[in-house]
């Protein structure tokens, strides 16, 4: 049931589209001159929604927009979906196998590898100075190889014996440690078919929690944050500048139109607009991707559209601010690689130094990426996410604030 | 009240060091269609564009019906209506959008299909308006600035570009802007256009006036000082040929 909320939400915001424009059909055809006169407050109201509604049309009939809008982050979502959704939680190594014995435990052990998942066995490596090449590389984690004494029976002895060789390079030590020791336990254990030896002491793994964030929890409410910024940031920062190139805001700025109509009437666009991208995301996430979301779908909404309209007070006032292109693109970098990369997008932030994650705690970013994860994949509710809602806030107020003293109209 | 829709007196404006408009004063009447001519960079846009309350005042004031500009620029937005040099709008946004997203700047509903018909673009209604040819993004900008009924509209430049049907169109439509009751003031070039249209017209160069009266008037007072013109007087010009062989009809 959980899984089709998504599609619902989209197919309600599409019907209710309809639904207004239809709407503003009949007051057409019906009568031209009775309107009922609004009051003042009620007529800067009506200016907003105009302008929302126009504005979201506009947006889903261009399609580079589209494109941006809601291609881009899904392609995203592909590629790092890709990258971490099915490694799972098996561990393996890339291994060149080399066979210089020609004894039957010699042969079974290169069949037993093959078969185990914990090798990936490179088959193109048949010399020690190829595997070499390769793990300076690092495209091998170390290779294995048996002399050719493995597996034969010494003179004077009751069994066969042997001794594999693990070359790593220095750039490697860790995974050929963890190799050999991987292969010490399993000859360990081939070692007591041969020579009954009592082990007193020994350990056994159980796991433990049901429900633990993979990568892709991770991954995914990073995507969001990205798919945020770049609807929120890129949008108004590609359009103002042309706007007022060509004179249309300057055009505007000669009619009683106020910036903060203009403002929210660009956000409740965006939001609708980043509410579907989104959803969208979500839709996919879940099928192809096997995202559980276990939080409140309605919080999750909420804190979206709060997320959303913090983000594109960033575009506005880059956007706003800037005369041209030349002056809107390289602030928009300056401002937004930083807190893409930093604040959890593409790399969790939990792989940073700790400094680092004290700094970028108060990006603005990171409260929307950590809320998205904390709602939707951990479960919690937004009474329980104070932290991030306050610094939000915050940020949303001091954005604005930066917006409205630096916007012109041309 | 006063007859003068407009009072405009010693009003300047500086860029720099630059005096580009410098303390000029005239009174615009309810009703006329009122020039303003001059070469380029004579001040004439920016001096729209203070009355426009597009540009703050630097020195003297502009009283639009009653309203000092620089004072109260909300209330004089309301009652203006403006035609930028280069009309142009967003792309992907049908012609009735714009009308309805203009007039819905002033808290208002409209019909746009009637407000298109003024300007004979029904036809074109649903279309985007990046694929309207320059006259008719002209008219489309005089429908957008005339949804709220403005009782001043400026209009800058507004035939520049335009081929002669086109330019004799929106010389009809300045006619009948007029004849609704409304006070048209507008920049231009071209000296029949201002012949034609205007009742008065003020020349600007430098960014002082240096002439203001009647088209008839103003020529009075050159012959009056002697002056000839070096050609005989022809019945008709070029252009006259051009339209009698092309016809009146809008073309685009």
């Amino acid at each position: 049931m959980h899984k089709y909320i998504w599609l619902i939400i989209v197919f309600v915001i599409i019907f209710l589209l309809r639904v207004t424009m239809r709407m503003r059909l009949k007051n057409k055809s019906k009568s031209t001159k009775t309107y009922k006169p609004l009051k003042a407050w009620q007529k800067k109201i009506f200016t907003v929604l105009v302008f929302s509604k126009l504005s979201t049309k506009r947006f889903f009939r261009d399609r580079l927009a589209l494109f941006f809008g809601i291609l881009f982050p899904l392609i995203f979502l592909f590629v790092f979906g890709g990258i971490f959704g099915k490694s799972g939680d098996t561990v393996s190594f890339n291994v060149g196998l080399l066979n210089n014995s020609t004894s039957k435990y010699a042969s079974e052990f290169i069949s037993q590898s093959k078969a185990s998942k914990i090798f990936k066995i490179d088959p193109t490596i048949t010399t020690l100075s190829a595997a070499e090449a390769k793990m300076n590389r690092n495209q091998l984690d170390a290779t294995v190889v048996l002399p050719a004494n493995f597996g034969i029976t010494q003179k004077g002895s009751l069994y066969p014996s042997g001794k594999v060789i693990v070359y790593y390079t220095n750039n490697n030590s860790q995974a050929g440690q963890a190799l050999i020791s991987i292969l010490q336990t399993e000859f360990h254990s081939i070692n007591s078919t041969f020579v009954k030896t009592p082990t007193p002491f020994s350990a056994t793994g159980q796991e433990l929690n049901q429900k633990s964030l993979s990568e892709f929890d991770y991954t995914f409410s990073g995507l969001l944050g990205f798919s945020i910024v770049g609807l929120g940031i890129f949008g108004p920062v590609n359009v103002f500048p042309e706007l007022k190139k060509q004179g249309i805001l300057r055009r505007l700025h000669t009619t009683p139109i106020r910036v903060w109509q203009y403002f929210l009437s660009t956000m409740i666009s965006q939001a609708i607009i980043g509410l579907i991208s989104i959803s969208v995301m979500f839709i996919t996430a879940i099928a192809l991707f096997h995202l559980k979301v276990v939080g409140n779908y309605f919080e999750i909404i909420l804190f979206l559209i709060l997320s959303i309209v913090m983000i594109l007070g960033v575009g506005l006032a880059i956007g706003g601010w800037a005369k041209n292109e030349r002056q809107a693109a390289p602030l928009a970098n300056i401002v937004v690689f930083p807190m893409l990369f930093l604040s959890g997008t593409f790399f969790p932030r939990y792989a940073m130094p700790l400094w680092l994650q004290h700094v970028t705690n108060y990006f603005p970013l990171t409260p929307v990426i950590d809320g998205v994860r904390l709602l939707a994949t951990e479960g919690l509710n937004l009474n329980q996410i104070g932290s991030q809602l306050g610094l939000i806030a915050i940020w949303t107020v001091v954005i604005y604030i930066i917006a409205f003293r630096v916007f012109k109209w041309e | 009240m006063s007859k003068n829709i407009l009072e405009v007196k010693k009003l300047s404006k500086t860029y720099g060091d630059k005096e580009v408009v410098k303390g000029i004063s005239f009174e615009v009447k309810y009703g006329e269609v009122f020039g303003i001519l001059g070469p380029n960079g004579a001040g004439k846009t920016t001096t729209l564009e203070m009355i426009e309350t597009l540009r703050p005042i630097d020195g003297g004031e502009a009283i639009l019906d009653g309203i000092n500009v620089s004072e109260d620029p909300e209330s004089v937005k309301r009652i203006i209506g403006v035609q930028p040099q280069m009309p142009s709008f967003q792309d992907k946004q049908k012609l009735t959008e714009i009308i309805e997203m203009f007039a819905a700047t002033y808290g208002e509903r409209t019909n746009p299909m009637q407000l298109l018909e003024d300007v004979q673009l029904v036809d074109k209604a649903n279309s985007y308006a990046e694929n309207l040819s320059g006259g008719q993004k002209q008219r489309l900008s005089i429908a957008a600035a005339l949804v709220h009924n403005p009782k001043v509209f400026f209009m800058d430049e507004p035939t520049t570009g335009l081929d002669p049907q086109a330019r004799r169109n929106l010389w009809d439509l300045v006619q009948k802007i007029q004849a609704k009751g409304m006070t048209v003031i507008m920049t231009t070039h071209y000296m029949e256009e201002a012949e034609l249209l205007c009742d008065r017209v003020a020349i600007m160069d430098k960014g002082k006036i240096i002439a203001l009266d009647t088209p008839k008037q103003l020529i009075k007072n050159l012959l009056k000082g002697g002056f000839k013109k070096t050609q005989d007087v022809q019945q008709a010009n070029l252009e006259d040929v051009f339209i009698d062989l092309t016809g009146k009809a809008l073309r685009d």
